[in-house]
């Protein structure tokens, strides 16, 4: 088989030409927030900063602290992960290799929420916070959040148990150790790279999650990143792109360092995601 | 109960709470707010019992008679034992007595013959203007305006004006301001031309991104299969890369690309080609960039999984392919796709739900616009029940849009349970104990 990029020519070059959009809005991306492009044109003018400011000054009265909003951010992403990796690791395991009642019902279950589309229940789930009083505050969207990504978690998570040999749990369970006990010294360890992607994947989604905090929490205090951001670009009447990109490369850094740290890993998991 | 069963229970009984609480207790409530008129007017915890001005008008149209509408209308101030009482507390039992001589038993239409009436007072007059006009209000006896936050306090101040018994029950019925059962949300849904129009728009978006999302994920999928491993690695980070950025910066990078003073219209002006706002323009700039906006995630998606079956297709195939003489495009038509029939039709079952519900990027590329000519049924439902322009947000009928969507959703991943094979999923665990 030919692999040489002299043989392919071709074929790069065709594939160069249409991941060109894509290269451009991520070169401008970089080069917008740190200069200033000439009045109508594209051309950097001059290296400059000032598209930061919204770091160290507010960019306008009504407007939180980005650090506040920053800070509520990583709560929110930080909790639903851990809430999604807390719930997932008992129930999958409880499914992948416990005998209980229903288990047929619930594993089939669980195959349709992975598939149902969630966000089109977000109507239902805000009169549901309204009425538990946990409207336009943080906790309801973590909650709301953690609760969505569940399935999704639990389905990784069977398949990382799933790849783990019985007879480890056989030996156990012949040694006289209680399932528990099985699960949780010599079952958890094998799991724990899978729990650590599960744990990155969750973090990123929360990060990312723009429709829940806009609908359910749309209040100031509970601003998170994503909506802060849309709220600068929605109240702008004349768009300053070198603003909102400074922003979204504040937003993005994050995700691309983990990117960049856990390539391979949510590579694998991505195969199995649900967006878009 | 054994300890298994215990553990197993209790192992899945967190997630379990959480599905129940925020899975199928909103698949309910949604079926349940489909046939309400609940929004925003109405509130959400129940309402008060009140007749406005307008109300008026469509009383008879609710079954009560037009008698008690008319009582309703005039006979808004009324000289009674009662109101003099009220009267002779706060302005003194010499004016009251006065005032019950001079009209006693009289009624007013409205304020101002009210307060024309009390000027005829001559023992002590009251000369002060908004001391007339309060003691005018203590007069009032109309119920029209008035806040009753029970029923029972409602059906008194009826009572108290005399409507007739027979009318109480529509009249009650009439002045709640809180929401009721209806099925006026889906006679609405089928009447408007509207609601067609977000279906067919909803199925030129799943089709086109769809497509886009199936073809062109194969042809990354098939080219970085051909191409060195490093080159291969560099195409498939740059297209990996819409599916983890934040959606909000993804669709900034985009209108920065296509708005009137942006890279598109830039780098065109040199050729004479007027700037315009290349994803807003018409609706076919604006579905051209939607297709483009989700696909460019979507591919990147049916990249990841087709490379991965493509790996999986022993390479022997191929070298037999090759030793026949098969080209290139021979190699992928009949060697590489029929074995990728599973993985493609896992995407297109999949995306088709995704997509169907999905309205994410459509919000945030062009909302809808231009008009409203790309305002998909999810999106649709969205601005129906949670943002609108108008203020008023209808639950319910958003609700009702929102209730198809979660009968498609559930039909489609009941057909997706099929899809796995089943039977090696729930394979009994191999410890009894």
């Amino acid at each position: 088989m030919n692999t040489s990029l002299k043989g392919n020519w071709l074929l790069v070059l065709a594939m160069s030409l249409m991941s060109a959009p894509l290269v451009i809005m991520y070169g401008f991306q970089l080069i917008d927030s740190i200069s200033r492009p000439a009045p109508g044109g594209i051309i950097p003018q001059e290296w400059e900063l000032t598209n930061w400011r919204f770091l160290w000054e507010p960019i306008d009265s009504a407007r939180p602290s980005i650090w506040r909003v920053t800070f509520n951010t990583f709560v929110f992403a930080s909790s639903t992960a851990l809430l999604v990796c807390a719930f997932s690791i008992t129930a999958a395991y409880a499914l992948s290799r416990l005998n209980f009642p229903a288990r047929r019902f619930f594993l089939a279950g669980l195959i349709m929420l992975h598939a149902f589309p969630t966000i089109t229940l977000i109507i239902a789930i805000f009169i549901v916070l309204q009425f538990l009083g946990l409207y336009d505050s943080l906790m309801g969207v973590i909650l709301v959040k953690a609760a969505l990504e569940l399935p999704f978690g639990i389905w990784i998570m069977k398949g990382f148990y799933d790849s783990v040999p019985w007879e480890i749990e056989m030996a156990g369970v012949q040694d006289g150790a209680s399932r528990f006990r099985v699960w949780r010294e010599l079952i958890l360890p094998q799991v724990k790279p899978g729990l650590l992607a599960l744990l990155i994947f969750s973090f990123l989604a929360g990060w990312s999650e723009f429709i829940l905090p806009l609908v359910l929490a749309p209040g100031a205090d509970a601003q998170v990143l994503a909506t802060y951001m849309n709220a600068v670009i929605a109240d702008d009447t004349r768009p300053d792109y070198g603003l909102f990109k400074a922003i979204g490369m504040f937003y993005a850094l994050p995700v691309i360092a983990i990117y960049l740290l856990f390539q391979k890993r949510l590579m694998n998991i991505y195969g199995g995601g649900t967006k878009g | 109960m054994n300890r298994q069963t215990l553990l197993g229970l209790s192992f899945i009984s967190p997630a379990l709470l959480a599905v129940v609480m925020f899975f199928l207790l909103p698949v309910v409530l949604t079926v349940v707010f489909a046939f309400t008129n609940m929004s925003t007017s109405t509130g959400i915890l129940g309402g008060e019992y009140q007749i406005s001005e307008s109300d008026l008008r469509r009383l008879p149209a609710a079954g009560v008679s037009d008698e008690v509408a008319e009582m309703l209308t005039g006979a808004g101030y009324a000289v009674r034992p009662e109101t003099l009482a009220l009267f002779a507390a706060d302005f003194g039992k010499d004016r009251a007595d006065e005032f019950d001589t001079l009209h006693g038993g009289a009624t007013f239409n409205d304020r101002r013959a009210m307060e024309r009436a009390l000027k005829d007072l001559r023992g002590d007059p009251i000369r002060v203007v908004r001391e007339r006009k309060a003691a005018a209000e203590l007069f009032r006896v109309s119920i029209l305006g008035q806040r009753y936050p029970t029923e029972a306090e409602f059906q008194t101040a009826i009572r108290e004006l005399g409507i007739p018994e027979a009318d109480h029950a529509a009249l009650t019925k009439a002045a709640y301001t809180g929401w009721t059962f209806t099925t006026q949300n889906f006679e609405l849904l089928w009447e408007l031309p509207a609601t067609w129009r977000y279906a067919l728009n909803s199925t030129i978006y799943v089709v086109l991104t769809l497509a886009f999302n199936v073809g062109f994920g194969l042809f990354l999928a098939f080219s970085t299969f051909y191409l060195p491993t490093r080159t291969a690695q560099t195409f498939r980070a740059i297209w990996f890369l819409p599916r983890i950025l934040p959606p909000v910066l993804y669709v900034v990078m985009w209108q920065w690309l296509t708005w009137d003073q942006g890279f598109i219209s830039a780098i065109l002006r040199p050729f004479g080609i007027e700037p315009i706002n290349w994803m807003r323009h018409t609706a076919t700039h604006a579905w051209t960039f939607i297709v483009l906006i989700n696909g460019c995630v979507g591919a990147s998606l049916g990249m990841i999984l087709f490379s991965s079956s493509l790996r999986a297709i022993p390479e022997t195939h191929l070298f037999a392919a090759q030793v026949d003489g098969a080209n290139r495009w021979q190699q992928v038509r009949f060697v590489l796709l029929p074995q990728m029939r599973w993985p493609i039709l896992f995407i297109t079952s999949y995306q088709t739900l995704s997509l169907l519900t999905s309205f994410e990027y459509i919000l945030l590329a062009t909302d809808g616009g231009p008009g409203r000519q790309t305002e998909v049924w999810a999106l649709a439902a969205y601005h129906t029940a949670l943002s609108n322009y108008g203020g008023n947000l209808e639950y319910g009928l958003g609700a009702a849009y929102a209730l198809a969507l979660v009968i498609i959703g559930i039909l489609l991943s009941a057909l997706y349970l099929r899809f796995f094979n089943f039977r090696d999923l729930v394979a009994k665990p191999r410890i009894e104990q």
